[in-house]
């Protein structure tokens, strides 16, 4: 914008600049040739007066100091005669009237008295004499300064003009790409259900297609993917029925066990267990995919469902500033608190506080851990499907199924919120979980 | 390895002993799922019937004893689990937990509103299913101590430690479920109780009971006591919040 405005006052300015030029240039040539020509045809009249007698010459050059109100002045052998009443015609430059009196015609513009003036200067050589005219240049000096404020105000209206349409361009006429760079972030977001509007601006049509048809093929990709590993998920269910209860006889008997045996079917035990809860995520995260059922949102008050959720939390944990009320599905957003609590206990080191805000409209959920946080650059990455903690904490012997906070930021895209990480003051991470808060 | 007598290994173990040993007729069609599950529920300390299709459960109930709690796979082939809960349903109140591998809601929903008292989805294990199975053995052998024998709501007499409810001299069948439902319902005395009370007070469940199975059972239980089920007046939804037990003067709303 400061670029548009900055553009449009050089180009004003230079465009003005030449125009006074050329203005002021062919005004002041003309009255030069009309000044030069006038007296050529009284210094004429000079002479014929002069060739007569003298008589009458004072009546002349008062008469021609009325008629081009003037100064006249006559060089007569010595002699001067001055006519005129708002110039001093002897106070013209020496160099002009040495030059006219050593017989050259001579003319120059000048100030006299303050006055500008424009003086012609005419030897007479027939009389030995010399003529000068002095006209003064008031109307047009007044000409000039007018013209002069007319391009001034000019060029700043038309740097005005180039900040009111740079803005009016920022934020009209490129708010299409606007929509391109918001759609292309919101799908970098992983929201791949984001389409460009239809638009009317020819240039941006095909842009719109591109984006659109790129969206869409990510979109059913990422679809088909998620529908496999939901259809094997789903698969697995069975032998995982029958593994799990197997399971639970050996496991309740491993004290009759060899030692050997018993570490084995621990080990065994504990996958298992982490090979349900994957299984468990992976189908739910497929279902929300495909599941378009909105008819379980109801209104529910979030402050009693994070209190329901988190039963057993001391007291002084929880954190209830406010009773916002949301249009929610209750299971999966008792699932989005369990997860972050989950996610506190097993990477956070322990949850600290668990709060229920508002801000602005948005209903907030924040749950704050005791543990090292997480590095800026990891922010966005751990919400991801399969992230996990360092490589050093995955070395722990359950360190979760690597879904649950994809299923977070699933879940609460699906109710219209965002869900993000952010530096708790104090050390330790902040997970916020921010919906749209209804009002009545 | 000979496969242990449940009995014996619950015995070796000292397991919670329950007053009598509870009998659960198991309908699975997939034979490994269904020895598995024989093996750990009966290590849990229970009786297990098995049955392998429909009809063969439908056949066994047709005989005394009734087993205590019947864990109904909904993909059976031939009658499937859906008419074999409706069935049993028809004959009376017996529990019902239907095992499923399918989470759409419409498919869940279809379970319970043809009767079943709770749900649990695979995969599972007998844990899991012991718990379930606890909560509703408790809530069939209902009968709170501290509780007044009869209660009113309206136009109907709930006979608390007898399980029973009724319109004027008329008894309303109702599921021990529903039964429990509507009796946490009245036994609050007109105070809001919350969705996870309920939840909580019926069927055990912690935070992660599904709404679902409380909705259904608010259906279910509206159309049997409520004179208009669209409109009801006895058992009153507080927006957001719960249920509230009114005693039926229509409110002019």
């Amino acid at each position: 914008m400061a670029w548009f405005s900055l553009v449009s006052l050089v180009v004003a300015g230079v465009l003005a600049l030449a125009t006074w030029h050329l203005s002021t240039g062919y005004m002041l040539d003309q009255r030069e040739r009309s000044a030069i020509r006038q007296a050529k045809g009284n210094a004429r009249l000079v002479t014929q007066v002069l060739e007569r007698g003298s008589a009458g010459l004072d009546e002349l050059l008062t008469g021609l100091v009325a008629e081009v109100e003037s100064a006249v002045l006559l060089v007569d052998q010595g002699d001067l005669i001055v006519g005129g009443n708002s110039v001093d015609p002897t106070r013209l430059p020496t160099a002009f009237l040495d030059m006219v009196r050593n017989g050259r015609p001579a003319h120059q513009r000048t100030v006299l008295n303050g006055i500008p003036v424009q003086a012609v200067g005419l030897p007479l050589p027939a009389k030995a004499a010399t003529y000068v005219e002095v006209s003064p240049m008031r109307e047009m000096d007044r000409t000039f300064r007018f013209l002069s404020w007319l391009l001034i105000g000019g060029t700043l209206v038309s740097g005005l003009a180039g900040a009111v349409l740079g803005r009016w361009a920022a934020t009209h006429s490129l708010r299409p790409l606007r929509q391109v760079t918001d759609a292309a972030a919101e799908a970098a977001r992983g929201d791949l259900s984001v389409r460009l509007p239809a638009t009317g601006d020819p240039d941006l049509i095909p842009l719109a297609a591109a984006f659109n048809d790129t969206a869409e093929r990510l979109q059913q990709r990422v679809a088909r993917d998620t529908r496999f590993a939901g259809d094997v998920s789903h698969e697995l269910r069975s032998p995982l029925t029958t593994m799990l209860n197997a399971m639970s006889v050996l496991h309740r008997r491993s004290a009759e066990l060899p030692a050997g045996t018993r570490q084995a079917v621990e080990l065994l035990n504990t996958d298992l267990r982490r090979f349900r809860r994957m299984v468990d995520d992976l189908l739910e995260i497929s279902r929300g995919d495909q599941d378009q059922d909105y008819s379980t949102f109801e209104l529910v008050d979030l402050a009693g469902l994070v209190q329901a959720t988190g039963p057993t939390l001391p007291e002084s944990v929880l954190d209830i500033e406010a009773r916002p009320w949301v249009l929610a599905d209750r299971r999966r957003l008792e699932r989005v608190v369990a997860n972050l609590l989950d996610n506190a206990g097993r990477h956070g080191g322990g949850l600290v506080r668990l709060g229920v805000l508002t801000r602005e409209d948005r209903a907030r959920i924040e749950v704050d851990d005791a543990g090292p946080g997480v590095p800026e650059e990891a922010r966005e990455h751990i919400f991801e499907r399969f992230a996990r903690g360092s490589p050093a904490r995955r070395e722990a012997t359950d360190s979760g199924a690597g879904l649950g906070l994809a299923l977070v930021t699933q879940h609460v895209r699906r109710h219209h919120g965002h869900a993000w990480v952010e530096a708790r003051p104090g050390g330790g991470a902040r997970f916020v979980v921010e919906l749209p808060e209804v009002t009545d | 390895m000979t496969t242990p007598d449940p009995r014996s290994i619950a015995a070796d173990h000292g397991l919670e002993t329950e007053m009598t040993t509870a009998t659960l007729l198991l309908v699975e069609d997939d034979a490994r799922i269904r020895e598995a599950l024989r093996l750990a529920l009966g290590d849990e300390g229970y009786d297990v019937v098995e049955a392998a299709t429909g009809e063969q459960a439908l056949t066994r109930l047709a005989d005394e004893p009734l087993p205590d709690v019947v864990l109904l796979d909904l993909m059976l082939p031939g009658i499937d689990g859906l008419e074999v809960c409706a069935r049993i349903r028809e004959q009376g109140d017996l529990p019902i937990i239907m095992v499923t591998a399918r989470t759409a809601p419409h498919e869940v929903i279809a379970g319970l509103e043809a009767g079943a008292d709770d749900y649990v989805t695979k995969p599972v294990d007998a844990g899991e299913l012991g718990a379930r199975i606890r909560a509703l053995l408790r809530r069939a052998r209902a009968g709170e101590n501290d509780l007044p024998s009869s209660l009113q709501l309206g136009d109907l007499t709930v006979r608390v430690t007898e399980g029973r409810v009724l319109r004027g001299s008329t008894e309303i069948p109702l599921t021990k479920t529903e039964f429990r439902l509507l009796c946490t319902l009245v036994t609050a005395r007109g105070a809001v109780v919350t969705r996870e009370q309920l939840l909580e007070r019926v069927w055990d469940y912690g935070y992660f009971g599904d709404t679902r199975l409380l909705d259904v059972h608010i259906r279910r239980l509206r159309r049997k006591v409520e004179p208009d089920p669209g409109q009801p007046t006895h058992i009153v939804t507080v927006r957001g919040v719960g249920y509230r037990a009114e005693s039926g003067a229509p409110p002019a709303q």
